[in-house]
């Protein structure tokens, strides 16, 4: 097979960044799949956009607009 | 030295096409030596970005160990460095003559346990958090974290800062990440927009940063505190800290683990600490902390050893309850020159006590020294006695990994003055009415003692290999409506 390169967009291994590492993953043409060179994710497109929702869920007040900042 | 050739190439480069220096300059570091010298060489630099807040072993881990910005220890907000070391401010002629500013106003809960990068007034810090909707492209978060920064002008003299400081190679055509262009062109315009908005207000003032070091310079006095009182604004928990800095120290209590300090940076010993090639820290421009809970554990800690903290323990007929598992809140208030957090009461249970507690923070400006009070507000037993164990386990370091801690001198001043030579073998020494307890660490210069209320026993202890640090202590007992004052110190050894 051909070597990988670069998908339309950086999408970055939502494994990896659910633990603090941003990587940049690589997108193989055969398999339409991007991979993770760091640990073992795979994923279409698709799964990443899904994964990535799934990484936001420890953001519980991503959004809400807060006006107090103490507790008075 | 190759650091000042590329500041003269640079400056004269800036002379030659504008016809006068600049007055403000920048860096992803400078160290003291680098500020000292550009400062000598063109007196007309006022104000330099001279770090970034926590960029340190966690934004190198992010990077997957490829981004060799490792400079945690800093002050957060603006602040006069001294000639002696960048992190720590100045606290009288030891001016550097220059005010700093950090590459970003960050997220002071968010980003000392994440990634800095992803919670900071650089727009697309939020994009690289992933912190925004992906249908509708919104990010409060970036509007919150301004505004939690300008909610600190009421600890602060009716000033807070705030900043952002991006170059156009952040809206890369190509996008960045999952990021298209037009994500990260909203994201700044966005983002400029808010700040215009608070302009036209009346809730913002912009300034160059050379007009900023000029009103710095005539609002803040070398001993004044920066002071934030912050509290989570991404997770949705409630937890709440709060961050002090002086020339004297940066210190972080944690009102979620009972008015525990979690971070503690002796900048009291102004550390000489060059960076560069050359020097004894290529990389490694962080100052050095006494106390971390996240390189060196806090509270928890995997089966063995202890982890760095400072708080107390409750002890009552063999039961014991540390006030780090106690969560609460806290109000900061103004006395004169000592800021005074103070915290709201907790209750400690036993199983046949109740123990109604409040605990007060006291940092005294100028004095190098944080006064702790435990007041006994109630007791379910009101003849009843517990006992409380202040406490301060610490170590010293800059990143993750054990610094060696031979050498360290542990002193407790009994009527007969005991000493340790640490050696790991987890030796313990006690008086009762210590008049200090005491640690001197050559490797960072720093003396870091407690005193305590009449009638205390102190203690030091040494550790071992499996659980590298040294404790400082003190234990009394105490009764209903009692006061338990100690005070921690921080100095530079001679
Ligand atoms: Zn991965």
């Amino acid at each position: 097979m051909a070597q990988a390169g670069k998908g339309r967009l950086n999408y970055r291994c939502p494994s990896c960044f659910m633990r603090d590492l941003d990587i940049d993953m690589f997108y193989d043409k055969e398999k339409d799949e991007y991979y993770c060179l760091r640990c073992q994710y795979t994923g279409k497109e698709a799964d990443i956009l899904k994964d990535n929702e799934q990484v936001r869920t420890k953001y519980k007040a991503m959004y809400q607009r807060y006006s107090e900042f103490d507790f008075e | 030295m190759e650091r000042k050739k590329i500041v003269d190439d640079v400056f004269s480069k800036f002379n030659e096409i504008f016809g006068f220096y600049p007055e403000s300059t920048g860096s992803y570091y400078m160290d003291a030596d680098l500020t000292n010298y550009i400062k000598a060489a063109y007196p007309s630099v006022k104000c330099a970005i001279a770090t970034c807040w926590e960029e340190g072993p966690k934004a190198y881990h992010t990077c997957n160990n490829s981004w060799y910005t490792l400079f945690d220890g800093g002050p957060w907000a603006p602040w006069i460095p001294s000639k002696q070391n960048t992190h720590a401010p100045a606290a009288n002629k030891e001016d550097s003559g220059i005010v700093a500013i950090p590459h970003l106003s960050r997220d002071l809960i968010a980003c000392y346990d994440g990634n800095g990068s992803n919670f900071g007034t650089h727009p697309q810090n939020v994009l690289r958090g992933m912190i925004y909707d992906t249908k509708t492209w919104e990010f409060p978060y970036l509007y919150n974290l301004i505004d939690q920064y300008r909610a600190q002008e009421k600890y602060n003299n009716g000033y807070a800062y705030n900043m952002m400081f991006v170059g156009p190679g952040w809206m890369n055509k190509m996008g960045r990440w999952e990021a298209p262009y037009e994500l990260l062109l909203k994201s700044y315009s966005d983002g400029c927009k808010y700040y215009g908005d608070l302009k036209k207000e009346g809730k913002l003032i912009d300034m160059t940063m050379a007009e900023f070091a000029d009103y710095y310079r005539t609002k803040k006095t070398y001993t004044e505190p920066e002071c934030a009182l912050w509290r989570d604004i991404l997770y949705g928990s409630d937890k709440q800290i709060f961050w002090y800095t002086d020339p004297y120290m940066r210190a972080g209590v944690n009102m979620d683990q009972g008015g525990a300090i979690f971070d503690l940076r002796p900048y009291a010993a102004k550390l000489k600490w060059e960076v560069g090639i050359g020097t004894k820290h290529v990389q490694d421009a962080s100052y050095p902390f006494l106390i971390q809970e996240k390189y060196r554990a806090g509270y928890f800690t995997h089966y063995a050893g202890e982890g760095t903290i400072r708080s107390a323990k409750i002890c009552h007929n063999g039961e014991e309850v540390d006030l780090c598992l106690c969560r609460t809140k806290a109000q900061l208030s103004r006395e004169g020159d000592t800021r005074i957090l103070t915290l709201h009461p907790v209750e400690v249970e036993f199983c046949d006590l109740t123990v109604k507690l409040q605990t007060r923070i006291y940092f005294e400006e100028g004095t190098g020294t944080i006064r702790i009070a435990r007041e006994i507000l109630e007791m379910s037993n009101p003849d009843a006695e517990v006992e409380i164990n202040e406490y301060m386990v610490a170590c010293y370091g800059t990143t993750e990994y054990p610094e060696d801690m031979s050498g360290i001198l542990l002193r407790c001043e009994g009527e007969e003055p005991e000493e340790i030579i640490y050696e790991y073998r987890c030796r313990e020494k006690s008086a009762a009415g210590a008049k200090s307890v005491s640690a001197v660490i050559p490797a960072i210069g720093t003396k870091v003692s407690m005193e305590a209320s009449k009638g205390a026993e102190g203690y030091i202890r040494e550790g071992y290999a499996f659980s590298p640090m040294f404790t400082l202590g003190y234990k009394k007992k105490v009764s209903d409506k009692e006061v338990f004052e100690t005070w921690l110190k921080l100095e530079k050894a001679d």
